[in-house]
């Protein structure tokens, strides 16, 4: 007989930061800008989909994106996409068994070897490098060229 | 073929990395230019004709909706667990992910040159 083992937090066990500290909140930061940025690429499939109609259909919806409004939306996807690139890059290393640490003999009070400054450290290079290039956007996209 | 989560997961992270230096070509050609220049009809359109450049597009397109979809359907994964759920998600994810390569490649097509006149 087929057992239903749903996960019976959901998604307020998901998303709860509580009990893990920084890597939960790496954890689902990494799938909310994973979601997102899925999401943009859809759109954006759409959005350049107009070309086929041509130069008409392609300016409309440039008035439609190419706003204040469009424009802080992609300041978002270039933060969404450098942490997720980044964190990434961190979850590849840390599953691939690195900068895990030694295990050690569980002693009071059972601070886990694997949640250490190493990881702690990319977390905070993804969301500083984040950052970084929003800035860099918004001098590109807010610069007046 | 039934692949092992494992080797789903492979699929995922390979997919990841080439991703971020296709997207990083991408973005460059984006910036060689004034940006408002750069999204300008004719500009874009050069870019379609620019074969090389019309293959890292498909790329991307391949790339990402591979790795995408597949982020997704570990998602909703692991919120649930139940064999008609798994397969659920597994078919609807492929299915959406076909879809999304299709249409973006129709895109690429048409843009290059092989729809018009």
């Amino acid at each position: 007989m087929e057992v239903d083992r749903s996960n019976r937090e959901g998604l307020k066990g998901w998303l709860n930061p509580g009990r893990y500290g920084w890597e939960r909140v790496s954890y689902w930061l990494q799938r909310l800008t994973g979601v997102g940025l899925l999401a943009y690429f859809v759109g954006h499939i759409f959005e350049t989909s107009s070309l086929t109609q041509g130069p008409d259909a392609w300016a409309a919806m440039l008035e439609l994106t190419q706003t204040p409004t469009g424009h802080m939306i992609l300041l978002l996807v270039i933060g969404m996409s450098t942490y997720h690139s980044a964190n990434g890059v961190r979850l590849i290393f840390t599953h691939g068994g690195k900068g895990l640490g030694k295990p050690g003999r569980p002693d009071y009070p059972y601070d886990a070897v694997s949640l250490n400054y190493k990881q702690r450290s990319g977390i905070w290079i993804a969301l500083i490098l984040a950052a970084t290039a929003m800035l860099y956007g918004a001098s590109v996209l807010f610069g007046g060229e | 073929m039934m692949l092992r989560e494992s080797q789903i997961m492979k699929i995922h992270y390979v997919t990841g990395i080439a991703a971020i230096f296709v997207v990083a070509v991408h973005i460059m050609m984006r910036l060689i230019m004034p940006f408002g220049m750069s999204l300008e009809y004719d500009n874009v359109i050069a870019n379609y004709h620019n074969i090389p450049y019309v293959v890292l597009l498909e790329s991307i397109l391949v790339l990402i909706a591979i790795h995408g979809f597949n982020g997704l359907r570990v998602i909703l994964l692991e919120l649930r667990q139940s064999k008609s759920w798994e397969d659920g998600v597994t078919i609807l994810t492929i299915a959406a992910m076909m879809a999304v390569v299709a249409y973006g490649t129709r895109t690429i097509i048409i843009a290059n040159g092989l729809g018009f006149e």
